[in-house]
């Protein structure tokens, strides 16, 4: 009953539900203007909303998130531009359509899409999370290690990029966040005896520098793109289109909310996995894949918004982000002197009730924008990015600035702003190394209170592992990563598969 | 997935998706790889410096393992980068970082040198009013109206609605808040 109430908070306190519409509608031209990222306006919010009460801003967060998912994919289908990565997948199907005249029924699509996958993505948080976190309570101090481990390496792993690049930005984020004093020894550790870098790297200057200059330094290379206008039609879609794709779109969601929910992985690498599953179980889509097929639509924009739900879980219930949104939220908690993690449902279940009814809330608000104010969005997506790109540099700065009122933390914006930006030129990911910031202390803590308990034996300790299924598993999956990346993976795969294959070319 | 889905943003906006290529460098490439690992193969002394080999639960248990794994990361692709061609019709001056980008951070740095003596006002003002002017080229007077526009805005929004404080430099803009409080609270009584 009590949590009942919480769930209700977000609607009997209206000033909670206007931010949470004001946080939607904000998302969604955020996520469509392309350049702005929902991870970038997530980073530079949290250092503004740090004086507030932790509700009004998580209801803000929550919104933007929600919409700036579903966002992106209004541009992907009217300039072939994704407005945010999770709308890569969708500019495929999309602007084809756009281009044969049907733009309307593709944003409407991908509206109703986008509700009922975020509605699913939410419903699987409020039914999984609080039997995940009662199970989480008997979690050991490796298994939350092996996890973070996990979540780091699964972003490399699951995306077009280089593991190894992934993996070296994952280990960068950890020697990042443990710069400074250690918490239990106050041993210095890489200050290089500088005063100055005794309390350690703002993880909101890293953030902000990785997401919010990077990004603004990378869209300078696009400063003469023009904007396109488009004439849309009807855009409320027909309930046997939507009927039709009912069984894909849960299949879909599903992916979503599953690759939601491992540590690390979120929309834009569940968009994508869903359009290559639509592709394979599609047997008769309306038009080929690639030419403006609805399935193409369904299954990105379902799995992205599922997403959004899904990596609520693990950040919910251990404390690890589900993906580089979740890990700033994980942030924005810290500051409010909170502790994410199985304790924080049990000590504060409200929170996590809020959360969803916030998310409920969010998803509506989501679905009413989505199918409203198309005249507005196209004026505010033709805003010039020459005045945009100088405006994100100065919310960055200001943002950067506002949560110490320090310089120093500008300028570590600035370089890692820099750096971040050249990682994109070569193909390293940013995401890993913002959940190596987030999760360096947690990796820290962990280890050594798993190696203390085993007396310091590294043989105890794989003793301990081989015991525990849980941690059996989470080693494997860690195992597993790193030698699905070298040749012998390769090797073994192609004396399985690559004798059938074989016999069929035959 | 294997086949990359979008040919033209290969610029790392997201990670699913990230920048470079898969088989080919682009220009100074290689140069970062080396870069990467002098700093991690520093990293790694430095935090070996933090507390040896003396335990596994020492504080420079984890920083050890992190560097070394930095290490051989950036060991594995800059052996890998090498073995590349380089990326055809790519310059590091055109491509990677053009003039506008450096530029920028050059515009960026004063900003944070000029932040704290002049004031966020006067300072974004600088700022907004180049940026935009370089980008943008549209006449001054579209340039100075669209620059004061945006700066009034963001002042609004984030002094009054998030009430962040930002250096005052020589703006006096606590006593005009403080003016206009007066002005409205008078005419209101």
């Amino acid at each position: 009953m009590e949590h009942l109430l919480a769930f209700f908070t977000i609607f009997t306190h209206p000033q909670l539900l206007l931010l949470v519409g004001l946080g939607t509608f904000a998302g969604v031209y955020v996520g469509a203007i392309p350049g702005l990222s929902v991870t970038m306006a997530v980073s530079i919010l949290i250092s503004f909303t740090f004086s507030w009460d932790v509700y009004p801003a998580l209801a803000l967060m929550v919104g933007i998130y929600m919409g700036g998912v579903y966002g992106g994919s209004r541009t992907a289908i009217l300039l072939n531009i994704p407005g945010a990565p999770s709308a890569i997948a969708t500019a495929m199907d999309g602007y084809p359509m756009a281009q044969r005249g049907e733009a309307g029924t593709a944003i409407g699509v991908t509206t109703t899409m986008s509700f009922f996958g975020g509605f699913i993505g939410i419903l699987v948080l409020a039914l999984a999370a609080p039997s995940v976190s009662a199970f989480a309570l008997k979690f050991q101090p490796r298994d939350y290690m092996l996890l973070a481990v996990l979540g780091i390496l699964l972003v490399g792993s699951l995306s077009q990029g280089s593991l190894t690049k992934g993996i070296f930005a994952g280990a960068l984020g950890i020697a990042i966040g443990a710069v400074g004093r250690d918490p239990l020894t106050f041993a210095e550790r890489f200050t290089f005896n500088m005063p100055l870098m005794e309390s350690g790297i703002s993880f909101i200057a890293v953030m902000i520098g990785m997401f919010g200059v990077s990004e603004a330094l990378l869209q300078l290379h696009h400063v003469g793109q023009p904007a396109i206008k488009q004439k849309i039609s009807r855009i409320v879609p027909s309930w046997s289109t939507i009927r039709k794709h009912l069984p894909l779109s849960l299949q879909t969601s599903t992916i979503g909310v599953i690759i939601g929910a491992l540590p690390g992985t979120g929309g834009d690498i569940a968009a994508l996995m869903a359009y290559d599953h639509a592709k394979r179980v599609t047997k008769k889509p309306t038009r080929p894949f690639g030419q403006g097929a609805i399935e193409g639509l369904v299954a990105p924009e379902t799995a992205n918004n599922a997403a959004v739900g899904g990596a609520f879980i693990p950040m919910m219930t251990l404390g690890i982000p589900g993906d580089a949104v979740t890990a700033i939220m994980i942030g924005a908690l810290y500051i409010h002197g909170l502790n994410p993690g199985p304790m924080l449902m049990v000590e504060q279940p409200n929170m996590f009730w809020f959360i969803v009814g916030a998310l409920v809330m969010a998803n509506f608000f989501m679905l009413i924008f989505g199918l409203t104010g198309i005249r507005l969005f196209t004026k505010i997506v033709a805003m010039p990015r020459p005045v945009l790109i100088p405006l994100i540099m100065l919310l960055s700065i200001v943002g950067a600035y506002a949560v110490n009122n320090s310089i120093t933390d500008v300028y570590w914006m600035l370089g890692f702003g820099i750096f971040g930006y050249l990682m994109r030129h070569y193909g390293y990911p940013l995401g890993p190394v913002i959940l190596g910031v987030i999760l360096s202390r947690l990796l820290d803590d962990n280890w050594r209170r798993a190696i203390i308990s085993d007396r310091g034996d590294l043989g105890l300790f794989f003793r301990g592992i081989f015991t525990s299924p849980l941690s059996t598993v989470l080693f494997l999956a860690v195992v597993l990563i790193f030698v699905s990346q070298t040749p012998i993976w390769r090797w073994l795969k192609a004396r399985i598969l690559g004798q059938g294959k074989r016999s069929v070319e035959q | 997935m294997s086949q990359h889905l979008e040919t033209d943003h290969h610029d790392g906006t997201s990670d699913a998706t990230p920048g470079g290529y898969e088989d080919q460098k682009r220009p100074g490439e290689t140069a970062f790889a080396v870069i990467m690992l002098l700093a991690s193969l520093g990293l790694l002394w430095n935090a070996y410096g933090i507390a040896g080999f003396t335990s596994l639960s020492s504080p420079g248990a984890i920083p050890m393992a992190t560097t070394f794994v930095m290490v051989v990361a950036a060991a594995i692709v800059l052996v890998h980068t090498i073995r590349l061609p380089k990326a055809t019709g790519e310059t590091f001056v055109k491509d990677i970082l053009p003039g506008t980008v450096l530029l920028f951070v050059v515009f960026l740095v004063c900003y944070g040198v000029l932040l704290e003596p002049l004031g966020f006002i006067l300072t974004s003002a600088l700022f907004l009013v180049a940026a935009i002017k370089v980008l943008w080229r549209r006449s001054w007077a579209v340039t100075l109206g669209v620059a004061a526009f945006s700066l009034l805005l963001i002042w609004l929004v984030f002094r009054i609605v998030f009430t962040v404080l930002m250096p005052e430099g020589v703006v006096p803009e606590a006593e005009i808040i403080q003016t206009f409080r007066n002005l409205f609270t008078g005419g209101a009584s």
